[in-house]
């Protein structure tokens, strides 16, 4: 019974093999317009993506003194060891990580609730000019803006310090302390982003179903109640959005790092991306990208979590 | 009663109207301060009206790291324009593409591979692509520089957005019609795309022109900075002038404050739109 089937089987398939191949290219040759609109965006992605993606991967397998020639040493799993064993990436790693979990919470709460603010009557008639100045920093470069925060958090001059004492309040420390240096980044960049997820949250809110709510009010539903539970459920899109943005940008947070605060004081913002950073200016380029690998992996992770919240039935 | 209900009003605005002013502040500040020294600040930091308008900073920044501001200036404008022009086109085409037929043979691996390329940390990026634009002798061109600042992810999204808005119908029927999958784009797709591309193409060049990473490692040399590179190595190298920094940062943001004071609404639909469902 065995060996007739088998023959049989193996007959076939020799038969089939030419078959997928002419329907692929033909398939291909059909549709040939629709591969060349491709084609210049494919080169880019491949040339500039996904090449340079598997170089750094590559890079993290080989030893540092060789990585970037010809004939690399490969050296398996030893710059991951390395990067693990280091207290001060796990130290890093654990900043960037609390840095991440509390900016998300930060800035979606806040821009939840300008969110809600904004789409109210109350404040409809000057909600152009808010929209305006909280967009504003989302747009306007990085560099120029991070710098003007890091002179206005300035200890002598600084706009920050002189608002507060004028207000009666302490002075802030700024960039000269572990703590508030990482305050700071995480207010700089709050200022920065919570513009962009305002709008997306306003954006949902303006497609709500009305009758909903509306059942609820009549039903003698609160406020808070009917933004609880009839508003936050149909914003799951928005949260979702916003979420995975979020994650993705503060992982990686860097240029307000390179710009206001270089990692210190003490190692209190090194994040991960920006410690990479300085160890490629090392020339310990395994390192630096066994780092990056990591990170990437811990993105990933991430973004496929928010994904499946975004995708999860939803059982109301 | 009654007056509780129109003072609440009142007092949500001006506390929104606060707000809105403190968002706005750094750029106020950053205008004042460049027309201010560091010891007319050192006296009164909060002043809103500088004691005069003074140009010095501004005149101080001719040469910056020994460059004309010139250089920088046309490099961003030269940089931004056609980096922002190939994105549009290859961005709209490719999404095109995508659209109509996400499931032909290879299609999937780039938009997956597109995807990716959003997650990878960009600043580690930058170096592999130091290496690649090596390897394909396009370091320190300003062709190097466009081709890799053309890939947006929030530029693709925006016209995969727009493109799967249009009716289906739209397309078969002038499919149906015998129409070729060019004449469906540029008979039936592009007519209707106009606002999109403006939009695409406003997003773009803000985008674009505050990029700075891309551009400090694959450019060779500083004659290649663009503004906000020159400020940033100004920041930490060529030692550090509190007004000529403020003067070039106000130069590299001025801009982009004017086009997005102009074109607002029109930004932040698009950014939504690019955000919404990817």
């Amino acid at each position: 019974m065995q060996s007739p089937m088998l023959t049989a089987n193996s007959a076939n398939a020799g038969a089939l093999q030419p078959g997928p191949v002419m329907a692929w290219m033909l398939l291909i040759w059909q549709h040939r317009v629709l591969y060349l609109m491709l084609l210049p965006f494919a080169a880019l992605t491949l040339t500039f993506g996904l090449w340079p993606i598997a170089l750094s991967i590559l890079v993290s397998f080989t030893e540092n003194q060789t990585a970037l020639s010809d004939a690399a040493t490969y050296v398996g799993l030893e710059n991951f060891q390395a990067v693990i064993a280091d207290p001060e990436f796990r130290h890093s790693l654990s900043l960037t990580l609390l840095y991440t979990a509390l900016s998300v919470v930060l800035n979606l709460s806040l821009a939840l609730a300008l969110a809600l603010a904004l789409s109210g009557p109350t404040l409809k008639r000057g909600a152009t000019f808010y929209k305006l100045a909280l967009f504003m920093p989302v747009v306007t470069p990085e560099v120029a803006t991070f710098i003007v925060w890091k002179w206005m958090l300035n200890q002598d001059f600084g706009a920050v310090n002189a608002a507060l004492s004028s207000l009666g309040l302490p002075a802030f420390a700024g960039t000269t302390k572990a703590d508030s240096a990482f305050i700071a980044l995480v207010i700089v960049e709050l200022w920065h982003h919570v513009g962009f997820y305002t709008v997306v949250f306003l954006t949902n809110l303006q497609l709500l179903d009305a009758s909903l709510d509306e059942a609820a009010r009549m039903d003698g539903a609160g406020r808070a109640r009917r933004i609880w539970s009839i508003w936050i459920p149909q914003l799951r899109p928005a949260i979702a959005i916003n979420s995975l943005y979020a994650l993705i940008s503060f992982l990686k947070t860097f240029t307000a790092v390179i710009v206001i605060t270089k990692g210190g004081p003490n190692f209190a913002t090194n994040f991960v991306s920006y410690y990479a950073y300085t160890k490629f200016d090392l020339a310990q380029y395994g390192k630096a990208t066994a780092m990056a690998t990591i990170l990437f992996v811990i993105v990933l992770a991430l973004t496929l979590l928010v994904h499946l919240y975004s995708e999860r039935k939803d059982y109301r | 009663m009654s007056a509780m209900r129109r003072l609440g009003p009142l007092i949500a605005n001006l506390a929104m109207t606060a707000l809105a002013l403190m968002f706005l502040y750094p750029f106020y500040w950053l205008i004042v301060s460049s027309f201010r020294s560091q010891e007319a600040m050192l006296v009164n930091p909060l002043r809103l009206m500088p004691e005069s308008f003074d140009l010095a900073a501004y005149t101080s920044i001719r040469l910056v790291g020994g460059v004309p501001i010139e250089v920088y200036s046309f490099n961003s404008m030269l940089i931004t324009v056609l980096a922002t022009v190939l994105a549009v086109a290859t961005t709209a085409l490719g999404a095109y593409a995508l659209y109509r037929r996400p499931h032909l043979p290879g299609f999937k691996f780039v938009q997956f591979g597109f995807l990716l390329t959003m997650m990878y940390p960009a600043m580690l990026l930058v170096i592999p692509v130091y290496l690649v634009m090596f390897r394909i002798g396009l370091l320190g061109t300003y062709a190097g520089l466009v081709m890799f600042l053309a890939l947006q992810p929030i530029l693709f999204l925006m016209f995969s957005q727009f493109f799967r808005s249009i009716p289906r119908d739209l397309m078969d029927s002038a499919k149906m019609d015998g129409a070729s999958e060019w004449q469906v784009l540029t008979r039936v797709v592009l007519p209707i795309a106009q606002p999109v591309v403006n939009t695409v193409f406003l997003i773009g060049f803000l985008l674009n022109w505050k990029q700075w990473l891309p551009i400090l490692v694959v450019a060779a040399s500083p004659d290649r900075y663009t503004l906000p590179v020159a400020l940033l190595a100004m920041n930490t190298e060529y030692g550090i002038n509190f007004q000529s920094t403020m003067a070039l940062a106000a130069l590299t943001t001025a801009p982009i404050v004017v086009l997005f004071l102009l074109t607002q609404r029109r930004v932040i639909g698009g950014f939504v739109a690019g955000a919404v469902k990817g």
